[in-house]
């Protein structure tokens, strides 16, 4: 450390005012300070002290990620060995529990660099050019993108989405803190959009399965999409909805361990929880938003369970069953509380949450186009906050008016 | 249930903006901030809400194919189709006229706090889009057209206020200079339509 300090030092004067390479202080800047505590003060005014600055901030949701993302990597590797080798005993003591992670370990971390690479040169770049400091915000952003994503997916659609979520989704309104809609989401409906058959159907979801007929990676919501407006006396029909009790692949206790197709982060409800204690423990993310979300979708579940149509069996799903599944908790955990795309008041984040939740499970339901509502009901939401905020605080203002107008 | 499935339908699957991109001008002009952009949507909910049934009307006993019958057996085979655009936007703008003039009569608060919304209106392209759609996908009776009609009106204002807040939220943003303004209002309302794409495909 001493030495790279030195280093930094020595070539210091080189970018600083009158340097020949002062256009690159940015990039420069960005370095020292991520390596190392900036010697700055503040020249004016009166600052709160306090050692939490965006950087530790941003460094706290990668903690809290990384048990979803070390989860994936093994999960890769596990739904690719189970499914190559049928024969449930046999792989057991051919690939051990390291086999797993080291094989989804080689197939996750080009994801990974081509993410935060890619990322960060558009970010240096907007810095450079702009003059202002590179700001820490992608890397979380970096870390997220990967994880909503399925491990096959082609590095050069990555790099693309990356590209188009970080430009206009971020650097067009002036960077981190800015944005409107949370940057990873806007990389994650990009791709979906553009390239739907790399993002959907039932042979991207497990690394192999285009190209090996044995391997069919089905998501647990692809599969309940195909048993909407069907008939339930169907043999078939009742087979593929045994998958989803309690001895099938997709059981309650499957889908909360997390060993079921998917995106590489979103599988495991175990890991997803551990992040979100660090998230809420810190008071990173925001527990309103979490709690009323998860109630939101709770909620409407319940209702259609309730109101149970015959001919779709995607409704009669238990309602805690439903928010297991998918990347309902991923989305609910590191996407809604994104604190600059949420809403700002408190009040307006309860009623974020709850639509946030409720819009999920209504578009998994009732839209066969997308089985997959998280995220497009959360950027919807996204879209929403400012306009909560606005009636939250023009609320507030009528109530205090009122209470002048009653003590005078 | 059918009345409640258009209005829903009008509101988010089949929305004026993020879908026809219709009434863009008044959506781009007037969404700076939330209070004018709330009089402006709900001047066109409440403008949509007359014009449709009566161009419904309109369009049920005089335009339509055979439509004349009423006056007599040798109207029978009289189609007046051609004329729909134009009686479409004579009735649009005389409407808009004379629910200004009687705003201005009974409820002058509401008047002013309209102001040049009201006239602005009768060259909104969503309010003539919202007649043609009615004529195009032939409802069957005239609550069908009001609620499709509300539903639309309630989905454009939806949009326009959505935006209006974004706007008031980005205003300290520091975006980059060639973008400021109307750059910036197209590259959100790209945005925002990616989010409302999460309705397209719905089937109710």
């Amino acid at each position: 450390m001493k030495i790279m300090q030195n280093i930094l030092n020595s070539i210091k004067p080189h970018f600083e005012e009158g340097g020949k390479l002062h256009t690159l202080y940015p990039a420069y800047d960005a370095f020292e300070t991520f390596l190392f505590v900036p010697n700055h003060t503040t020249q004016s005014g009166t600052h709160i002290k306090d050692s939490v600055d965006l950087k530790r901030t941003m460094v706290i949701v990668i903690i809290a990620l990384l048990p979803c993302l070390f989860f994936g990597m093994w999960n890769t590797g596990y739904q690719y060995h189970s499914q190559l080798t049928s024969d449930m005993e046999g792989y057991q003591s051919i690939y051990s529990i390291f086999d797993h992670f080291l094989f989804g370990f080689w197939k996750v971390l080009p994801l990974i660099i081509v993410s935060y690479v890619v990322g960060l040169s558009v970010e240096f770049a907007f810095a450079v050019q702009r003059k202002h400091q590179v700001n820490e915000g992608y890397l979380v952003t970096g870390m997220l993108i990967p994880l909503t994503m399925p491990v096959d997916v082609p590095l050069w659609m990555l790099a693309l989405s990356v590209i188009f979520a970080v430009v206009i989704g971020k650097e067009v309104f002036g960077g981190t803190g800015m944005n409107i809609l949370n940057p990873a989401l806007t990389a994650r409906a990009f791709i979906f959009f553009a390239y739907p058959t790399k993002m959907s159907g039932d042979k991207v979801w497990v690394h192999g399965a285009d190209k090996i007929d044995a391997i069919t990676g089905e998501t647990a919501l692809g599969q309940l999409a195909t048993l909407t407006n069907v008939d339930p006396s169907n043999s078939e029909i009742i087979n593929n909805y045994s998958l989803f009790s309690s001895d099938g692949i997709y059981s309650l206790y499957n889908s909360f361990i997390g060993t079921i197709p998917g995106s590489i982060g979103e599988t495991s409800v175990i890991a997803i929880l551990i992040g979100a204690f660090i998230l809420v423990f810190t008071g990173v993310g925001s527990f309103r938003i979490m709690v009323s979300m998860f109630f939101g979708g709770l909620s409407m579940a319940y209702i259609f369970n309730i109101v149970g149509l015959e001919n779709n069996l995607f409704m009669s799903l238990p309602a805690i069953h439903q928010l297991f599944i998918g990347s309902f908790l991923f989305g609910m955990v590191f996407m809604a509380t994104d604190p600059v795309s949420a809403a700002q008041t408190n009040t307006g984040k309860i009623i974020y949450g709850f639509l946030c939740g409720v819009l999920s499970i209504l578009i998994r339901v009732f839209n066969p186009a997308y089985p997959e509502g998280v995220m497009v009901a959360i950027l919807f939401m996204n879209v929403m906050a400012p306009l909560i905020d606005h009636y939250v605080v023009e609320a507030n203002i009528k109530k205090r008016l009122k209470r002048i107008k009653i003590n005078e | 249930m059918d009345l409640v499935n258009i209005f829903i339908k009008g509101v988010f699957i089949d929305n004026m903006i993020f879908a026809y991109f219709l009434g863009m001008c008044s959506y781009l002009a007037v969404s700076k901030t939330v209070t004018t952009a709330n009089g402006l949507g709900l001047a066109v909910i409440f403008v949509l809400g007359i014009t449709v049934p009566v161009n419904y009307i309109l369009e049920n006993q005089v335009l339509k194919a055979g439509a004349l019958q009423w006056l007599g057996e040798d109207f029978v085979n009289v189609d007046l189709n051609v004329l729909s655009l134009i009686m479409f936007i004579a009735v649009v703008s005389a409407m808009v006229q004379l629910v200004e003039m009687i705003i201005e009569k009974f409820s002058p608060a509401l008047y002013s706090s309209l102001g040049i919304f009201l006239p602005l209106i009768a060259v909104n392209c969503a309010i003539l889009g919202g007649a043609l759609f009615m004529q195009e996908r032939q409802y069957s009776t005239i609550i069908e057209a009001t609620s499709f009609a509300l539903g639309s009106g309630v989905g454009w204002y939806l949009a326009i206020v959505a935006i209006a807040a974004i706007r008031e939220k980005i205003r300290y943003s520091n975006v980059p200079a060639p973008l400021r303004g109307l750059g910036i209002t197209y590259i959100i309302t790209g945005l925002m339509g990616i989010a409302f794409m999460c309705f397209m495909g719905i089937k109710i």
